[in-house]
């Protein structure tokens, strides 16, 4: 389009026009003979306006696009400037003896020295903190500034960094970004508009690493059996295995080796009760951050059960395999029963295997307050859905009719319909346990299911377990009143606007003096995949009109207040224009040989 | 029949002006030819300090205002001590000079660019009925040639004055062809004078050198002064059209489109040269040349005539 605006004016010349006004004039003559005499210097001065007149054109649309760039002069403009720093727990890898952050952060010292007194600036940093003021408040902040033990959030760090930018309203908009351009710190575009961008990378490529990515107790609740499932990453030479260490309250639980990627099992029985913390641990390496990973776990004695004979006989051999293997104790917290022979919650609730007895067992839920009614017979076989209920069907269920007050979850269903639901202290199933019932009781996953219902849903409330991110907000339970840190210091916690620690860790959530759950801070496991990205592949992340990614630190700090030259050139152009178009109409006018005399 | 020249009582402005020096568009517009070329001839003589055929020691012709510079001796003394007025002297000296005025009045001379203006032809009319006036009043003959593509009036040299009226109705004839034959006119100038005169040439000279060139020689030959007024109007010394246009000969044909803008100073050049081409051509001939634009007063081409005159015996 503006090669075609541009192409008019040379149409023009190249095309006669039509030319309407006849004079009458008596020397032409004269006339001729001076188009003769001065056709070579016609033909140039014509040439020039032509040139002149494309050049008009140029500029026009030029002008249209509203460039920006570089105009001469020393100093620089009035300049808005957001310093992003991005302190991620990635920037703590230690690059040529000390922390890549050092680095970043005197790179950034530098650059606000060269500074004046008419510039703003910000200091914005990948946790989300931001600091503005004069230079030696913002010097004052990067010194401060400390490696946060998380990934953050740079994309909307430098959306925030924008705004800021755009809201001091100075000729000259900046926004640069110190950071180690790991890839994963930017899993999604952000757009700066107008704002020129100018990120500095340090040179060189990203050190190997190695580090802790999965540590998770399961169950949450040990009794006092349960398992540390962990896995290992490693990038770069020698990642590709690692020598672990996973401990639980300050003890050693388990050491070994193991492949990156591959998950290992540590199995366990400790003795000590209540809430642990445990953590996994690795040889340490360039980046520390991520060399421990947390989990916290409740360890307290097997459930004791007293089980009633109607349950049936599958149930007790499945309660029996349990005691023997140490998981369930024979006492009487716990019943075991068909609903209309349970005495008291908590209770794992069956229906009886007499349709005749339907009416006792919904009288005995009503005295026991159960919320929950047995209803319609259903016979027929159908498929069960839920946790390890794979091949399980059920040929007899009652309807499972809630009553007022009932509030439960459902384990399991059938036909779209819930089998088995557990309440506060009560699991009820809606089968008798039977062959002709069900196959559940026949079915490979019964002993552990039953196990960990047993456990988990009736052996008591132990609390919950908050994996965390640094600094991340959460709804803490009901009646949490504090957080108590490794060291034993509680914390107060506002529940409306509780946050997880900066620190990694287990916390563990009180209620009074009683621990009921635990935080875990651990770092993203992202955060540890130091790759970085190319400057090409930053800067399509980086989306603006003018996004530039420099290495070398001299040329960045150049780069970010020669970029303070760099305003937007439509009065410029529009100057040139009216330049042009004066020359235009004083050689139209006047001719070149008035030009060389003058 | 009434003298035409009584019935101009007064010079314009009441004689204070000189008419000679007036805008020719102007003046011409204040009354007749006639009357108007003896206006410009009374300023002409009236800024001149001496007459040239109006002597000091011949037969006495009038008095006239004494102006500084003047010689002393001239001086009436009589007039100053009766009535306190300085008055000269003035004499007349017989004369028999013949002079021919060869006028173009050719198409390309009716034109003028500017409505403010005379045409090239009406000035140069005003400019020969002029020196026409002035040659009469000192007793020389004069003769009218004019011409376009052919000769269209010729009018032999007398010295009465009621020749110059005569010679003002020959100005009024018919014109405007398309061409300028200007070596037959020169050829019948020269035939009408016989012995050593004037002539005095006044054109536009769109023509070419060559056709002036051997008869202007022949005239100089025969002893002849020979003065040429190149009569030229503003606008074509300088064009002063804005734009493109084209531009069509008057007597041709001939048709150039430009912009004025491109070629103004180019133009001005040429013509420049032209003119120098002319002055040369004539200077080497012993002919003088004088351009003479349209908005001139018509007392400095009068002045440049009367040079020629001048160098006559």
């Amino acid at each position: 389009m503006l090669a075609g605006a541009a192409a008019v004016p040379l149409l023009l010349h190249l095309l006669k026009r039509r030319i309407d006004l006849r004079i009458d004039f008596p020397a032409v003559r004269y006339l001729l003979r001076a188009k003769q005499d001065h056709r070579q210097r016609l033909r140039v001065q014509n040439l020039i306006l032509m040139a002149l007149r494309i050049a008009a054109i140029l500029l026009i649309a030029l002008a249209a696009a509203r460039p920006i760039g570089w105009l001469g002069g020393s100093g620089h403009l009035p300049t808005a400037l957001a310093i992003v720093l991005d302190n991620s727990l990635s920037t703590s890898v230690i690059v040529d003896g000390a922390p890549l952050i050092e680095r970043l952060r005197e790179e950034a010292r530098g650059l606000v020295r060269g500074a004046n007194s008419s510039d703003r600036l910000w200091l914005v940093s990948a946790d989300g903190r931001v600091v503005g003021g004069d230079r030696g408040t913002v010097l004052d902040a990067i010194d401060r500034s400390d490696v946060f033990p998380g990934q953050g959030d740079l994309p909307a760090v430098v959306t925030r960094a924008a705004a800021l930018v755009r809201s001091a309203q100075l000729p000259g908009e900046r926004i640069t970004v110190l950071t180690d351009g790991q890839a994963t710190a930017w899993p999604r575009g952000v757009d700066v508009g107008a704002i020129p961008v100018i990120a500095y990378v340090p040179s060189g490529d990203a050190p190997p690493n190695r580090a802790v990515v999965l540590a998770d107790a399961r169950p949450d609740r040990w009794t006092p059996n349960g398992t540390v499932v962990l896995r290992t990453n490693g990038w770069g030479p020698g990642g590709d295995s690692a020598t672990y260490r996973v401990a639980l309250g300050g003890r050693t639980l388990a050491r070994g080796t193991m492949r990156a990627n591959e998950e290992a099992i540590v199995r366990a029985s400790p003795t000590e009760r209540g809430w642990q913390p445990g953590s996994v641990e690795i040889a340490p390496d360039e980046l520390r951050g991520d060399d421990s990973r947390y989990f916290a776990v409740w360890l307290g004695n097997p459930p004791s059960v007293r089980l009633d004979a109607s349950a049936g006989s599958f149930v007790q051999t499945a309660v029996s395999a349990l005691v023997g293997s140490g998981r369930v104790a024979l006492g009487t917290d716990i019943d075991v029963a068909s609903a209309d022979a349970a005495t008291k919650l908590p209770a794992l609730l069956t229906a009886p295997s007499d349709p005749v007895r339907i009416g006792a067992a919904n009288r005995q839920l009503e005295r026991l307050g159960v919320p929950w009614r047995f209803g319609a017979r259903r016979a027929g076989e159908s498929a069960a859905h839920g946790d390890r209920m794979e091949g399980v069907t059920v040929a007899l269920r009652y309807v499972l009719e809630p009553s007022a007050g009932a509030n439960a979850d459902t384990v399991a269903t059938v036909a779209g319909e819930p089998w088995i639901i557990a309440g506060e202290r009560y699991v009820i199933i809606a089968s008798p346990l039977i062959p002709t019932g069900t196959s559940l009781p026949i079915s490979a996953a019964f002993v552990p299911w039953l196990g960990d219902v047993l456990a988990q849903q009736l052996g008591g409330e132990a609390g919950r377990v908050l994996a965390l991110a640094s600094g991340a907000a959460f709804r803490p339970p009901q009646g949490t009143t504090g957080l108590e840190a490794n060291d034993g210091q509680v914390l107060p916690l506002d529940p409306a606007a509780a946050r997880a620690p900066m620190r990694q860790g287990v916390y563990f959530l009180r209620r009074g003096p009683t621990r009921v759950g635990a935080v875990i801070v651990n770092a993203e496991p992202d955060e540890s995949d130091l790759r970085r990205l190319s400057d090409a592949a930053l800067t399509a992340r980086i989306r603006g009109r003018d996004v530039s990614v420099l290495r070398d630190a001299g040329a960045w700090r150049a780069a970010v207040f020669a970029a303070g030259n760099r305003r937007p050139l439509g009065t410029l152009l529009l100057v040139l224009l009216l330049l042009v178009v004066a020359a235009e109409t004083f050689i139209a006018r006047s001719g070149l040989r008035r030009i060389r005399r003058t | 029949m009434t003298d035409p020249s009584t019935t101009a009582t007064a010079p314009p402005s009441g004689g204070t002006t000189r008419a000679d020096l007036l805008d020719p568009a102007h003046l011409a517009s204040l009354g007749r030819i006639e009357i108007v070329a003896r206006w410009v001839v009374e300023g002409f003589l009236t800024g001149l300090h001496r007459s040239p055929r109006k002597g000091f020691s011949v037969e006495f012709a009038e008095h006239r205002p004494y102006m500084p510079g003047d010689d002393l001796r001239y001086m009436d003394w009589k007039i100053l001590a009766r009535a306190d007025r300085w008055m000269i002297k003035q004499f007349e000296e017989e004369t028999n000079l013949r002079a021919a005025l060869v006028l173009d009045v050719s198409k390309s001379m009716d034109w003028t660019g500017s409505g403010d203006r005379l045409t090239k032809l009406s000035y140069a009319e005003h400019l020969v009925a002029a020196l026409a006036h002035l040659l009469i009043r000192q007793k020389d003959a004069a003769g009218l040639v004019r011409f376009d593509d052919e000769l269209k009036s010729v009018l032999s040299p007398r010295a009465r004055s009621v020749h110059f009226y005569r010679l003002v109705r020959t100005l009024a004839e018919g014109h405007g062809g398309k061409g300028a034959r200007i070596s037959e006119a020169l050829f019948r100038a020269e035939r009408m004078i016989r012995r050593p005169g004037m002539v005095i040439v006044v054109s536009d000279l769109l023509l070419e050198p060559s056709a002036i060139d051997g008869p202007i020689k022949s005239l100089r030959a025969a002893g002849h002064n020979v003065g040429v007024l190149h009569i030229m109007d503003p606008s074509e010394r300088a064009l002063t059209s804005a734009g493109e246009a084209i531009f069509c000969d008057t007597e041709s044909d001939l048709q150039v489109s430009v912009s004025v803008a491109d070629v103004e100073d180019a133009y001005r050049e040429t013509v420049d040269h032209v003119v120098e081409e002319w002055r040369t051509l004539f200077s080497g001939a012993g002919v003088e040349y004088a351009v003479v634009t349209t908005d001139t007063p018509f007392g400095v081409p009068l002045r440049k005539a009367f040079r020629v005159r001048e160098n006559l015996p």
